[in-house]
């Protein structure tokens, strides 16, 4: 039983065809509504953390312990007049943040969210290929990056772009490959080990503790993919006032800030499906989406922790670090999971 | 001759020196937040904080010390109608607050000690000036705003 039957059996009065369709809409809007929910209490938690860990109070005026900024601070944003630059190039420039914004909402798809309780399995589209779709669409938002930079008619802006596709070009490789050694390892014990469901169902043993090479590049290609404190070079508020949003406002800037703290949060969900058993956990019939929302919101603190506790690395030397130690640890991981496979011990 | 020893830097293992900042950051989060939220919490003030400037009329005898020993010109004298065996030219100090420092100096040379300040420090006002006449400055600062 999942989450799509459950809501048609309920519409079932209004005949098969258009209760499930129904059905379907109806699960799209929650997993958005989760999404943008979600991306909400991120910034707030995000807030509140970084000011408590900087012994501060953080938001506390609007409701309740301040748990109303973030959609005080989003009206704000909406109300705001957009400032369009002279010399842009109009579509790139519109395009891009629903670009990111998009290629976000697309990847909170096909994570196997786990069941819970009477809802049964709230994931909401399974596909056989899903690992690699998943990947596909988080690969959209870094030309929504490159769009917004070279379209804003400003040296910043295409500063931040560059730094930003350098970045992203050097941890993509080894983040790739350390997501064929998790998908060589599921193959031993399931059928589809490119359905991320199969890559989940397939850990007995959590892969984190079977390759903990993979797991600690793929969490630095996470941070990276989500550009905060140590890998911020695309925004490098320092040095490019705020690199390639530099001439965004309004809504469109509120998009990109919720495309930043999305990524955090989705690519801790990715990091704790792939590498820490995903819904896997006591009880997991019942509580496996809980299990999941645990490791995740584990994951985003230290995420956080590492975005406040880091100064940022030079473009430079974070490139010959994907290009140098990365790729050449993530053929090893490859090797030692390949032993590990013919060794039988997994 | 000077001998130069050598100063062995201590082992430095990669990431551990990130991991242990990263601890120290988390290690905060269990601490008490140093914010004072003011209007509603009144934070400790030091015990030998002073702001506002009070008079003693009764005390004060005129001699424009006061004044004279004021850096920046914040104490003028002004004449009171006011009955004072002591005050026979009957001036009185007016100070201005937009200007002054809270050096201390009239308090400490006032010969009668008429002139001494407390640890009031809230004086805002929604009048252009912050001159305090002498009967001003013998009341409390609630009196003064009403």
């Amino acid at each position: 039983m999942n989450l799509l039957l459950r809501i048609a059996d309920i519409l079932s009065i209004l005949g098969h065809y258009p209760s499930f369709i129904l059905a379907y809409i109806i699960e799209t809007l929650i997993v958005i509504i989760f999404a943008v929910v979600v991306i909400a209490g991120m910034v707030f938690f995000f807030r509140k953390y970084m000011a408590r860990v900087q012994m501060r109070l953080g938001p506390n005026r609007v409701g309740k312990g301040g748990v109303l900024q973030v959609m005080a601070d989003g009206l704000k944003l909406i109300q705001k007049e957009s400032i369009l630059p002279e010399g842009r190039d109009d579509l790139a420039y519109k395009i891009a943040p629903i670009l990111i914004f998009f290629g976000l909402i697309m990847g909170f798809i096909f994570i196997p969210y786990g069941p819970l309780a009477w809802f049964g399995y709230l994931t909401v589209s399974h596909s056989d290929v899903s690992l690699i779709i998943i990947f596909a669409l988080l690969a959209i938002m870094p030309i929504g990056e490159v769009l917004s930079g070279i379209s804003s008619n400003n040296k910043y802006a295409v500063l931040g772009a560059l730094r930003g596709v350098a970045k992203d070009i050097s941890f993509e490789v080894p983040m790739m490959l350390s997501i064929l050694a998790v998908v060589m390892m599921a193959s031993v014990k399931v059928s589809d080990p490119l359905n991320i469901n199969g890559v989940v169902v397939a850990q007995s043993i959590p892969f984190a503790i079977l390759e903990p090479l993979g797991f600690f590049i793929f969490l630095i290609s996470m941070a990276a993919r989500a550009s905060y404190s140590p890998f911020d070079m695309g925004e490098s508020d320092s040095e490019l006032v705020t690199g390639n949003t530099t001439e965004y406002s309004g809504l469109r800037f509120g998009l990109f800030y919720l495309g930043l703290f999305g990524t955090i949060f989705l690519g801790s969900m990715l990091i704790s499906t792939i590498y820490l058993g995903g819904y896997y956990g006591p009880f997991t019939n019942y509580l496996g989406f809980i299990w999941l929302l645990i490791k995740t919101l584990v994951l985003v603190v230290i995420s956080l922790t590492i975005w406040l506790s880091m100064p940022r690395v030079r473009i430079d030397k974070f490139v010959n670090f994907g290009w140098k130690y990365l790729l050449p640890l993530s053929f090893i991981n490859l090797i030692i999971t390949g032993i590990i496979i013919f060794g039988g011990i997994a | 001759m000077i001998e130069i020893k050598e100063v062995k830097e201590p082992k430095r293992i990669p990431i551990l020196g990130s991991v242990m900042g990263m601890f120290t950051v988390f290690k905060h989060l269990f601490q008490k937040p140093v914010t004072v939220q003011y209007p509603e919490v009144r934070g400790e003030i030091a015990d030998r904080f002073r702001f506002r400037v009070y008079l003693s009329t009764d005390d004060c005898v005129g001699c424009t010390l006061c004044e004279q020993v004021c850096p920046n010109l914040s104490i003028t004298m002004m004449t009171l109608d006011k009955e004072n065996q002591r005050n026979k030219r009957r001036i009185y100090p007016t100070v201005n607050f937009g200007t002054c420092t809270v050096c201390r100096n009239c308090e400490e040379i006032c010969p009668t000690d008429a002139i001494y300040l407390k640890d009031v420090f809230e004086t805002a006002r929604t009048k252009n000036n912050f001159l305090y006449s002498p009967t001003d400055l013998e009341k409390s600062e609630d009196e003064v705003r009403r």
